[in-house]
């Protein structure tokens, strides 16, 4: 074991012994383990020799022994010639290389001491600290790079600057040799090490070790990628179509793809595949953009895929696709639902427009990967689809139509479809219900369905009915569901106060001689037109009934007025006069007519409207129904106030219990138009409401940002028209809650 | 008998007897809630004060509890008192 104590040393002596070693590590050559110990030792003494450390002169040598090594192996390479130019650099690096990491730990010691020391921490280059840690080592003052750093870096200076325009233009047409799938005349190992040689060398360095392989390959690189396949799309759409143009810049792209991860770094990967982009995209936008059209008319799924997959990669470039997706689906739909013909108008519509809706939801979904820009195009088409009107004067069916379509679905009429079947098509309409712009329409019509459901009994489940409330309230908010809501309340509440009028009226002993059940409704909540009030006097066998409910009703609630609707009351009478016994359920006006006729048998019409006292609109009304279902038959064809009405002693009908209903299609129009007007009403009522509300926060507002503010707040319940807000804004400055403001013409500030 | 009634099923709609349209207080119609609930009817009843003036319940409690000294109706100004 030698001494670790620094002593004098001859340096020429141990030089010679080291130089030895030194050319047997970067040759690759055996070393012994005993040999490798001393020069290790070697280089230690002469690092730490006295008087003077040798350090900075064994640096030097080592660094110039290293320089005649690599300017000899220079020689070498380049005398080959170009075929074996790659593969000869490619094996002396793979020697150098290894040679280089072995010798930087035979010189451990002189790195660890000497060049760390001079070496600046990153924290010195950034914030300007001296490199004056170690005042006391004047002599290794060269000694900036260790021992392997210092090695690749000659490498670098000597052999690849040198040689570099030959190699990068020999690996160049190795890749287009590739590229034009031919064999490449190196193999593909030698190309790729050739190439990460570029980066490798810099392996010491932390920074910008990718600089050199930028400058010397990538640069060259790119230029020849966009070249080749500025050339290659040219000849390709010379003689294919545009389809076949895509479908084969896929494959060129994928190929690509595979190409850099067997030759590059993954830091070109993305370059190399944008300049192919660019020269086989983005260069033929016009061409391929010329094209979508009449894919798009066509629907043709593979070349809209690939026409996606392409134009996706270019900013901006799917705009000219999403465009014409959204015209031609709203052409789609605006013909599912033209002309729509027969019964069953409502459910045509929803259940065609759904389809449609399904069919391009599953096309974006496979073709364009969801890509939110073709969901918004198919959200814009079908809002202007269900939003279309053949004029501006025209009314928008669809909120109708949909009401009516659930009011088909939740009807207990229903044939076939179970519970659930309705719920998912209850669903499956508030995809189009968000499309409405006029939700308040859809409301209204919706409400009026469900208190005639409510009121009849029809509802096929009271499951369904509040499921579907609450995917309204989801979609819409509390407010826009709360008279729905409110209404299952009351329906509710009747409920108990039907039980407790039976407790009443047994402890009071009235006996009613009816089953008499009752439903009370707040007058706010229901959408219970006032149009059809008539004088009407109630059937002396219901009177008894009338009077104790609203005797019971009184004494428990004070302050509240009963009205009684009897065009919506309906009874269930037992009919003995005929052969067999009927159950008919109908209104209490066609039971008052009737039972006038218990008394008598033949009545005229003058006679029968005395004892109703209806007026003569609903007295015909109901009489005809009466007629019509052949209960009563009549003298004339025309029903005049002389005619005779006999009860029909022959009547027969299969069923033995059933029901007279009274639909005339006027009255539905007339519902339908009443309907329209009263959402006008609400509308008006809706806006001032929030001009009055947006005027009390901002106190001072100009009027066109007015009208912003009111069209943003109402958009979730429709699209207000503009004449209508400014209507209400003069309407509110009448009723001065609003005043024109004195400093300037188009403002307006809230009255307190 | 030739006809019967089996069962009757009377429909009938209910509202305040006031004697004005809204509120003298929160200014709300008396058909809708007082402006702190959500929904009308049973559980935002109105309350008639002996001076014949009525009043949201909600809305009548809270003006009661803010007056200090007398207890006044705020249209008439008389004593607030409950009809019985």
């Amino acid at each position: 074991m030698m001494s670790l104590k620094p002593r004098a040393v001859a340096f020429d002596e141990k030089w010679e012994k080291i130089e030895e070693t030194v050319t047997l590590v970067l040759t690759l050559g055996a070393i012994k383990q005993k040999y490798w110990n001393e020069r290790f030792s070697d280089i230690y003494a002469l690092c730490v020799a006295h008087p003077d450390p040798l350090a900075d002169k064994l640096y030097l040598e080592t660094k110039s022994l290293l320089e005649n090594h690599v300017r000899d192996l220079c020689v070498k390479v380049s005398a080959q010639q170009d075929e074996n130019l790659l593969s000869e650099y490619y094996k002396h690096w793979l020697k150098y290389s290894t040679g280089a990491k072995n010798l930087n730990c035979l010189y451990s010691y002189l790195n660890n001491q000497y060049v760390q020391k001079t070496k600046m921490t990153e924290a010195d280059i950034m914030y300007g600290g001296t490199h004056s840690h170690d005042s006391g080592d004047r002599n290794v003052r060269n000694c900036h790079e260790t021992t392997g750093e210092l090695g690749l870096d000659i490498w670098q200076r000597e052999l690849i600057i040198p040689l570099q325009n030959r190699l990068a233009a020999l690996l160049l047409a190795c890749i287009k040799q590739d590229r034009c799938n031919q064999n490449t005349d190196s193999p593909t190992t030698t190309i790729r090490g050739v190439i990460f040689s570029f980066i490798d060398v810099n392996m010491f360095k932390n920074k910008s070790s990718l600089e050199l392989f930028e400058n010397v390959f990538e640069k060259a690189l790119i230029l020849e990628t966009g070249e080749f396949y500025s050339s290659e799309a040219s000849a390709i759409l010379q003689e294919c179509d545009v389809s076949q143009y895509m479908e084969k810049v896929i494959n060129r792209l994928s190929e690509e793809k595979l190409r850099a991860t067997k030759f590059l770094p993954p830091s070109s990967h993305t370059s190399v595949e944008k300049e192919v982009q660019t020269k086989m995209i983005a260069d033929h936008l016009a061409t391929l953009h010329a094209e979508a059209p009449a894919m798009v008319a066509q629907e043709n799924t593979r070349d809209l895929g690939n026409m996606y997959k392409l134009l996706k990669t270019v900013h901006g470039g799917v705009s000219v696709m999403v465009k014409q997706l959204q015209e031609h689906i709203k052409q789609k739909g605006l013909q599912a639902t033209n002309n729509l013909k027969g019964d069953n108008v409502p459910a045509q519509f929803v259940e065609s427009l759904l389809k449609v809706h399904q069919k391009y939801m599953d096309m974006i979904k496979n073709l364009f990967s969801n890509d939110q820009q073709f969901v918004g195009a198919l959200d814009k088409a079908f809002e202007s689809v269900i939003n279309h009107r053949v004029t501006s004067r025209n009314i928008c069916k669809s909120p109708e139509l949909l009401a009516k379509y659930c009011d088909s679905l939740l009807k207990k009429s229903t044939k076939g479809l179970n519970e659930s079947e309705v719920d998912d098509k209850l669903a499956q309409s508030i995809t189009i219900f968000k499309y409405i712009d006029d939700k308040d329409v859809f409301q209204k019509f919706y409400s009026r369905h469900l208190a005639k459901r409510l009121i009849q009994q029809q509802s096929h489940s009271m499951d369904s009915e509040e499921a579907m409330i609450n995917k309204l309230k989801q979609a819409c908010g509390y407010e826009y569901t709360s008279k729905l809501h409110r209404m299952f309340t009351d329906m509710n509440i009747s409920a108990g106060h039907n039980q407790k009028f039976q407790e009443y009226t047994s402890q009071q002993k009235i006996e009613l001689g009816i089953n008499f059940s009752i439903n009370v409704l707040q007058a706010g909540a229901w959408p219970l037109g006032q149009s059809t009030l008539t004088p009407f006097s109630v059937p002396h066998e219901l009177e008894k009934s009338v009077q104790a409910f609203e005797a019971f009703y009184h004494k428990n609630f004070s302050g509240r007025k009963l009205t009684w609707l009897h065009h919506l009351c309906q009874g269930e009478l037992k009919v003995g006069f005929t052969k067999r016994t009927y159950l008919i359920t109908m209104s209490s006006f066609q039971m008052a007519m009737l039972l006038v006729f218990e008394k008598t048998d033949s009545l005229t019409c003058a006679e029968l409207q005395q004892h109703t006292t209806l007026n003569d609109e609903q007295f015909y009304k109901f009489l005809q129904s009466l007629i019509d279902c052949k209960i009563l038959t009549a003298s004339e064809e025309v029903l005049e106030k002389t005619t005779v009405l006999k009860l029909n002693f022959d009547y027969t009908n299969k069923r033995t219990k059933f029901k007279i209903t009274v639909a005339s299609p006027k009255e539905t129009q007339q519902e339908v138009e009443h309907t329209h007007t009263s959402v006008d009403e609400d509308r008006k009522l809706y806006l001032q409401a929030a001009i009055v509300r947006i005027m009390k926060a901002r106190k001072v507002l100009q009027h066109s940002l007015l009208i912003q503010e009111v069209i943003s707040q109402s958009r979730v319940r429709f699209i207000p028209q503009i004449p209508m807000i400014k209507k209400c804004i003069e309407v509110l400055i009448d009723k001065q809650y609003l005043e024109r403001s004195s400093s300037s013409s188009d403002q307006y500030s809230y009255v307190a | 008998m030739k006809i019967k009634i089996k069962s009757w099923t009377g429909v009938a709609t209910w509202r305040w007897i006031a004697n004005d349209d809204n509120c003298g207080i929160c200014r709300m119609p008396f058909e809708n809630c007082c402006s702190d609930c959500k929904l009308p009817g049973d559980d935002c009843p109105l309350v008639w004060g002996q001076c014949s003036h009525c009043f949201h319940i909600h809305c009548i409690m809270k003006w009661l509890q803010s007056q200090q000294l007398q207890q006044q109706c705020p249209m008439c100004r008389q004593e607030w008192k409950f009809k019985e």
